[in-house]
């Protein structure tokens, strides 16, 4: 007899619809599983069948034949164990046909027949739309969030039998009551000293600026960045949802509430491979760091040790928030929108004051010439940062925290969303005209600093972003740009330049 | 060809020998002039009895296949278009700073006019990776030394050696002399090759090897024995713990030649050598009166203190500069010592920076002493 099954996998974070058909007829006894399944997959036969045994279900000694169709597209994971085990239920006559084409079934079966969680949940179930989907327990929140029908959860197989039987009734999915609760993230008010960085922050977080810290090591670059996420506005629902999609796909924990509500702190390691920067990979496709940080903040510490291509693949992303990648599998666009901050050594040595680098020239040069170029354009703001004195470390009254530098970021992006609908970083030239009109005395300066070569077309655009920001900040609601903000602006954009060129730059 | 350029093309033939050194090949000319010299050296004439005790069976291979690699003729043809002549020691017009030398190079390879070297001599030298005040007081020294008739030896190298050439160059009709570390026809480091063509047009470089030599690194402090002793006071303006300027002030002692160093702050690494050499008593430097009283020389006039056209800075911006004078500064130190907000702090900075009293080096900030330094760096 044949039975259809309605289930899903994913591809990269985008879930695809399969029908999980099962055919069980004459011949000798057999189990044929095609439809482009991989290993895993296919290894779903020893596992159903010992779950059968398990729960005491009848195993069909005659030929079974599987299905997964769309045929043509590759299928992974586990996830399709429960389906094809209902599917194979129905096929015997051991559930009845029309019930379970009720229901969508994802889940991967343990031996004993329980069922175990599985990678991307959430998105399997948006593509599944208006069906209710039976999932494990454990993909229970994810599954609630993402459904616009009714989830149903169940442990085991044999408590799935019997639901779908009528003997009892489907589970309550379990409700946290702190499910809003969004835990607190590292707090800006134990950063000592720091006053620019904390500023720095303050205006990338306002404005949606990329910044690098430069500085030596053990100044702290790493602990502020951690912070910038905090002071971030909470995302909204389509953007939790998207957020929490991606975190499903990859198969990392979600929170208590099932939906990511604050904004993600990604900081992958610089020897991690372009793959898991970028996503992609050999037999499915899994969002890599990139998207993982989307809605939120990417850090790459470190910046001039990542693998030069990682680097590269960061500029498409920067520019329009999709990172598209095609693989054997397939093709598609995975999200990738976020706030970059990186951190890096002014040099291999680690740098200092004037005078006090150890660096070869030849090294300083390799190791600056990685961060220059296309990607150290895109950053709006560059901060020196400096090991703060024994005093500011021990002493000094906390600074400012987190809770009360966001409520000034969200006013600000609220002038900012509401005057041009976008945030400050992602104005055009045209728009800048419009909404960032500079007083002559700041046009002024801004033209002494073109003329002096320190600034470039692309940099006086940037410049004015980021005093756009500032002034959104510091007086909401002002409408020019003045000498204040434009030179705050300009002295968060130290150039990279080593002090092995100094001579040549002070001297004629 | 010349008599002249014969000579020069074997001279050249024979320092870029493989394992030639300045005492082998003084030893080698003792005894041969420099034709005969190679002929012998390339196996086709008899060595004098004094010399063939040195030519063991490892050098007389390595000389005669390196000797064959490229003909007196060729050497004498790439030195004539170049421009670079040759002095034996014992010639006539090898500077007399060297003959009395410990170590005399047997063979010098310069461009440019010995009569630079007829005038008193200072050697400037300091690390290459110094700081901006570092640099500008190196120019400066230059510059005033050149104004008094002093002639100045240095490196060519970046940093300090860089500055004090360029701040000679700044006065007309003085010559600088540089002593390099590789052929003279190649500039080194590439950033100064200007400052090279410079030196090498209206002043005079001096090498001790032959056109086509590479920088390699045995060769710097060979090079610094030669500023040393054609120095007669050796004044070293930045220099670490250990480096390459400290060697050329233990070859200036060793030549009884007077070394002096510029103090820096006790924060400063690119002071701590030259700290080290006045704490081990060398004098200290802290204006070009210094040293030309230590060349006997009139020293009444020189601290003159010119005009200087920068705006005086008033208020918090004085205290901004004082702050920068202490050491090199970041905005960080300036809003926390000076408890400024960072936007005051960022505006005053600029203003200094545009006005001429302070320099802006990866996010640091440093004085500007002087108005003329200002003013190089192409501030209006």
């Amino acid at each position: 007899m044949l039975a259809s099954i309605t289930s899903a996998t994913v591809l990269g974070v985008r879930g695809c619809p399969v029908t999980v058909e099962v055919y069980v007829g004459e011949g000798l006894p057999g189990y044929h599983l095609v439809g482009l399944p991989d290993t895993v997959c296919r290894e779903s036969r020893n596992r159903i069948r010992a779950a059968f045994a398990a729960c005491e279900l009848a195993w069909p000694n005659r030929n079974v034949t599987i299905n997964l169709a769309p045929a043509s597209e590759r299928k992974s994971g586990a996830g399709l164990d429960l389906a094809i085990a209902v599917g194979i239920l129905v096929a015997t006559e051991q559930l009845p046909p029309d019930v379970a084409s009720r229901y969508a079934f994802i889940g991967e079966l343990g031996l004993d027949g329980v069922l175990r969680r599985v990678a991307g949940v959430a998105p399997m179930v948006d593509a599944l739309g208006e069906i209710d989907v039976v999932v494990p327990v454990a993909n229970a929140l994810e599954a609630f969030v993402a459904s616009r029908g009714t989830p149903r959860v169940a442990p085991d197989l044999r408590t799935v039998v019997r639901c779908l039987r009528g003997d009892d009734p489907w589970d309550a999915i379990p409700v946290d009551p702190r499910a809003d609760d969004v835990p607190a993230g590292p707090d800006l008010a134990d950063v000592r000293g720091q006053p620019v960085a904390r500023q720095a922050l303050e205006i990338a977080a306002a404005g949606g600026h990329h910044m690098l810290f430069i500085g030596a090591p053990g100044s702290g670059k790493t602990m502020l960045a951690q912070r910038l996420a905090g002071l971030l506005p909470r995302l909204d629902r389509e953007q939790a949802l998207e957020t929490t999609m991606v975190h499903s796909a990859a198969g990392l924990p979600l929170p208590r509430g099932g939906l990511i509500q604050a904004p993600p702190f990604r900081a992958p390691h610089h020897t991690t491979s372009v793959i898991g920067i970028c996503g992609g990979g050999s037999t499915s496709i899994k969002p890599g760091e990139l998207s993982l940080a989307t809605n939120g903040v990417l850090f790459l510490d470190e910046l001039g040790e990542f693998a030069r291509p990682a680097l590269e693949g960061l500029r498409e992303p920067l520019e329009e928030g999709v990172i598209r990648v095609a693989r054997a599998v397939g093709r598609l666009a995975l999200p990738a929108r976020f706030l970059l901050v990186a951190a890096t050594n002014p040099c291999p040595c680690g740098g200092g004051p004037p005078g006090s680098c150890q660096c070869d020239d030849n090294a300083r040069a390799r190791y600056l010439r990685r961060l220059s170029g296309p990607l150290a354009d895109r950053f709006d703001l560059r901060v020196v940062v400096q090991r703060p004195a024994v005093d500011e470390l021990l002493g000094a009254e906390p600074g400012e925290s987190s809770s009360v530098v966001r409520d000034r970021v969200v006013a600000a992006r609220d002038v900012a969303l509401l005057r041009s609908g976008k945030l400050n970083a992602a104005l055009s030239a045209d728009e800048l005209d419009e909404v960032a009109p500079v007083t002559a005395e700041a046009r002024r300066v801004l033209r002494n600093e073109i003329e002096r070569e320190r600034l470039t077309g692309r940099g006086y655009h940037r410049v004015r972003r980021v005093a756009r920001t500032i002034a959104d900040l510091t007086e909401p609601g002002s409408i020019l740009v003045t000498v204040d903000h434009v030179e705050l602006a300009l002295s968060m954009r130290t150039s990279l330049r080593g002090p092995a060129m100094t001579d040549s730059r002070w001297i004629a | 060809m010349s008599a002249g350029d014969r000579r020069v093309g074997a001279l050249a033939a024979l320092a870029g020998l493989d394992l030639i050194t300045a005492g082998r090949l003084r030893a080698l000319l003792a005894r041969h002039e420099p034709e005969e010299a190679y002929e012998v050296v390339a196996g086709r004439a008899v060595p004098h009895p004094a010399v063939e005790p040195m030519l063991t069976a490892d050098l007389r291979a390595a000389w005669a296949t390196s000797a064959a690699r490229r003909e007196p003729a060729e050497w004498a043809d790439r030195c004539h278009q170049i421009g670079v002549t040759a002095v034996a020691y014992g010639d006539a017009n090898y500077p007399d700073a060297l003959v009395h030398d410990p170590q005399p190079p047997a063979a010098l390879f310069v461009r440019g006019d010995w009569s630079a070297l007829d005038a008193r001599r200072v050697g400037i030298v300091g690390t290459r990776n110094a700081t901006g005040p570092g640099c500008e007081f190196a120019s400066v020294l230059g510059r005033e030394l050149a104004t008094e008739g002093v002639t100045v030896v240095s490196g060519l190298a970046k940093g300090i050696d860089g500055a004090a050439h360029r701040g000679v160059l700044r006065v007309d009709g003085r010559r600088a002399v540089a002593v390099v570390a590789n052929g003279p026809d190649s500039p080194y480091p590439r950033q100064h090759r200007e400052l090279w063509h410079e030196v090498a047009t209206t002043g005079l470089l001096i090498s001790e090897w032959p056109p086509g030599t590479e920088p390699e690194k045995f060769r710097f402090p060979l090079r610094n024995r030669i500023i040393a002793a054609l120095s007669e006071v050796l004044v070293v303006v930045e220099s670490r713990e250990r480096g390459g300027s400290l060697t050329t002030a233990r070859e200036a002692l060793e030549r009884g030649v007077d070394v002096m160093a510029v103090p820096g702050s006790v924060n400063n690494r690119a002071a701590a050598g030259t700290n080290q050499l006045i704490r081990d008593g060398a004098s200290p430097v802290t204006g070009v009166g210094d040293v030309l009283l230590a060349l006997g020389l009139d020293h009444r006039h020189s601290d003159r203190s010119g005009f200087d056209p920068r705006p005086l800075p008033r208020g918090v911006e004085a205290t901004v500069l004082e702050r920068c004078r202490v050491d090199a500064c970041t905005l960080d130190t300036i809003v926390s010592d000076l408890e400024l907000t960072v936007t005051d702090a960022a505006m005053t900075l600029a203003r200094l920076e545009r006005s001429g009293w302070l320099r802006e080096c990866g996010g640091w900030f440093e004085p500007v002493c002087s108005w003329e330094a200002s003013s190089w760096s192409g501030v209006s």
